[in-house]
């Protein structure tokens, strides 16, 4: 038995502004639902209303342009994306990760939105953002700001995003189109688990990113490295952004030591 | 809150507490008891269910939230008293042991074929990657699918074929 709630579906983004301005922290937004009511089930969280935003007019879909790059609204799910023929030809690094996270089922509830939200340091879908440079857009009735993704997460499960605030928009840059990258997630079992570490490598132009999950409190990315730097040295750049615990899945220096693996991996396969 | 769903292609219209998961709603205000629970938390697909022609996690949705939708459980799988394919493969190929996982597997088989129309092994472990069998029976699901699906030749290939 769930925790009790009521429950609110705003049809507008005005109506919705208010609802949160009025309820502040006792309200929490339902998308997908995937981590949330897992979550009232759990007792982690006690929301007293939910506001459910999949009837939000213009909260719906992808888009995409040369100019202004690539748009997630807040209800596209995984399986969305998977299927989305502009994501396939400009950014198949957000399709590599979307496809590792979770299992079939779970990815046609399952959002971007939800999975950036939710803040987990396994979260699959950051590590492709922090290697795109995509930015959050963030609304509330004041209006709206504008946060990359590297600032946008603070710890484990914590985010920028205030209780009247909601992740409007998910933005991909044009000019990060077009690059070579790929995903590794270690987990215990070859089908749907959370990782144990994941490491994600782009290289675009004349930049090279290298982002991690599941390797420090939040999902992490270096600084823009340039694309002809040593195996060596790209290696020293990741673990300076690292810094694993060790917990139920594995230990710490197994953590490091699986990163650094992912990372040689994954600079030999997308400078093939 | 008053909420109407059709379920299998009929309309059930009733009062719901906003609390309340699909799951429960199906198996305890309508006596769809076919959905099983097993997690409760989206990792076994025991609860598995078409919502709109999509398969969910029928624990992890409101009841609320499928205000107006169309709801297909493994109660809509025979036809008139007549087993659908996938169910008569299940059964001739000893796919279901204790069955408690067998309406999500069915499910999430179905819209496996419907994306897949000859799924290869590898394709049908992935599909139902979201589906546990705690009787590991998984060897004899994956033939049942190939055998629905008219490739039970396959099967030679899936032999100690775990990776």
């Amino acid at each position: 038995m769930l925790h009790q709630f009521s429950y609110a579906a705003p049809r507008s983004k005005s109506e919705l502004f208010s609802i949160l301005d009025d309820q502040g922290a006792n309200a929490k937004v339902l998308a997908g639902g995937t981590d949330l009511l897992v979550n009232i089930r759990n007792g982690v969280m006690k929301p007293r209303l939910v506001v459910d935003i999949k009837k939000v007019s213009g909260y719906q879909g992808i888009s995409y342009s040369p100019t202004e790059g690539l748009i997630f609204r807040p209800t596209v799910t995984i399986n969305e994306i998977l299927r989305d023929a502009s994501v396939r030809d400009h950014y198949p690094l957000l399709q590599e990760c979307g496809h590792d996270l979770a299992s079939y089922q779970v990815r046609n509830r399952a959002t971007i939105m939800g999975n950036v939200v939710n803040a987990s340091p396994c979260s699959d879908m950051a590590p492709a953002l922090l290697c795109l440079g995509a930015r959050a857009v963030i609304a509330s009735s004041k209006g709206t700001r504008e946060v990359p993704f590297k600032e946008f997460f603070t710890g484990v499960k914590k985010t920028v995003l205030s209780p009247t605030e909601v992740l409007e928009s998910i933005v991909v840059p044009a000019s990060s189109a077009g690059g070579r990258g790929a995903y590794r997630k270690l987990k215990r079992i070859n089908g749907h688990d959370l990782g144990i570490v994941g490491v994600a490598v782009y290289i675009q132009g004349d930049v090279l990113r290298i982002a991690a999950s599941s390797s420090a409190p939040t999902p992490v990315v270096t600084p823009d490295l340039p694309v002809d730097i040593s195996v060596e040295d790209a290696v020293a750049a990741t673990r300076k952004i690292i810094s694993p615990i060790s917990d139920v899945r594995c230990s710490k220096e197994y953590r490091e030591f699986m990163v650094e693996v992912f990372v040689k991996r994954l600079l030999a396969e997308v400078r093939k | 809150m008053k909420i109407s769903v059709k379920i299998n292609g009929e309309l059930y219209e009733r009062d719901v507490a906003e609390n309340r998961t699909l799951l429960r709603f199906l198996r305890e205000d309508l006596g769809f008891t076919g959905t099983k629970e097993g997690c409760g938390a989206g990792e076994c697909g025991a609860c598995t269910v078409f919502m709109n022609g999509k398969t969910v996690n029928s624990c992890m949705v409101l009841a609320v939230e499928a205000d107006g939708a169309e709801i297909e459980t493994i109660e809509g799988e025979a036809k008139d008293g007549t087993l659908s394919k996938l169910q008569e493969a299940f059964d001739k190929n000893n796919a279901v042991q204790c069955g408690f996982c067998t309406s999500g597997m069915i499910m999430s088989a179905r819209e496996l074929i419907r994306i897949h129309p000859k799924p290869t092994v590898e394709e049908i472990k992935e599909g139902l990657e979201g589906n546990f069998c705690r009787c590991t029976g998984y060897q004899q699901i994956i033939e049942a699918v190939l055998d629905a699906t008219g490739q039970l030749e396959k099967k030679e290939g899936l032999k100690y074929a775990g990776k």
